[in-house]
């Protein structure tokens, strides 16, 4: 079972911090990618710019319009993602509880779809898997 | 560079499609990733449950404190999100325009993913891939 966890902090505390807690936190972060890839769990994992960087995109009637800024103006803000394949959503948890963010901030677990089992399987992966 | 591309819409949206116009939406995705895919701009992409089956994790001296539900209550609702690598922003917004969820009526939040080498944090991601 796929699930991304995204991290939500109060960007600012990043500002305020000296740069040796940043090195330590990173590295605490690090440290939890290594262990996540000896466990065969990481898919992927990625910190975000801050989300004033952002910028949020529609189409209505074919006509684009981008605006600065996040989708959602919150306390806390989306700084990072990880992307974990774990046995069951208590594992997840356990590595959720492991971010140095969820002592902060909070990490939101949430399960990926499986879009083959739900009876829509990707036409290009089916073609490349061996008759 | 790295963007992370949010799609944002209102999931109840999907309630009232019939099963052939799910099977349209998710063709569209399809062709949309390959497009991807060969302009080697795919990183990864992947959709996500409900918002109702989300957890939040929060600890509180130690102790685990979990919430059910997103860490947001908002209208429109996180559903998937593609990794892109694009040369530029512009790159990566003419993606967002070309996403399925923007044509939809949704709304794709795109974000640049830290280089933390270039911030002067030594990725041992790195190191590890070199040892290899």
């Amino acid at each position: 079972m796929r699930f991304l966890l995204t991290i939500y902090d109060d960007e600012r505390r990043w500002a305020s911090m000296g740069e040796e807690d940043a090195k330590a936190e990173i590295d605490a972060y690090w440290a939890i990618d290594n262990q996540a890839r000896e466990r065969g769990a990481l898919v992927e994992s990625g910190g975000l710019h801050p989300a004033d960087s952002a910028r949020t995109v529609r189409m209505r009637d074919g006509e684009q319009s981008v605006t600065d800024g996040p989708f959602a103006e919150t306390k806390e803000q989306l700084g990072g993602f990880y992307l974990l394949d774990c046995e069951s959503v208590d594992e997840a948890l356990e590595w959720a509880a492991k971010m140095p963010a969820a002592r902060t901030g909070s990490v939101e677990v949430r399960q990926l779809m499986d879009y083959e089992a739900a009876g829509f399987p990707n036409p290009a992966e089916e073609a490349a898997r061996p008759a | 560079m790295r963007y992370m591309l949010l799609l944002i819409g209102d999931e109840n949206q999907w309630e009232n499609l019939t099963e052939e116009e799910v099977g349209e939406v998710m063709q569209a995705y399809e062709d949309y990733s390959r497009q991807l895919t060969e302009a080697e701009a795919f990183v990864s992409g992947e959709g996500l449950q409900p918002s109702s089956t989300s957890t939040q994790l929060r600890l509180v001296d130690g102790e685990r404190v979990l919430t059910d539900g997103p860490f947001a209550e908002t209208k429109e609702q996180l559903g998937g999100f593609y990794v892109l690598n694009c040369k530029d922003l512009d790159e990566a917004l003419d993606w967002a325009e070309k996403c399925p969820a923007a044509a939809a009526g949704g709304t794709i939040e795109i974000r640049p993913v830290m280089d933390y080498e270039e911030a002067g944090y030594d990725d041992p991601r790195d190191s590890a891939e070199a040892s290899r």
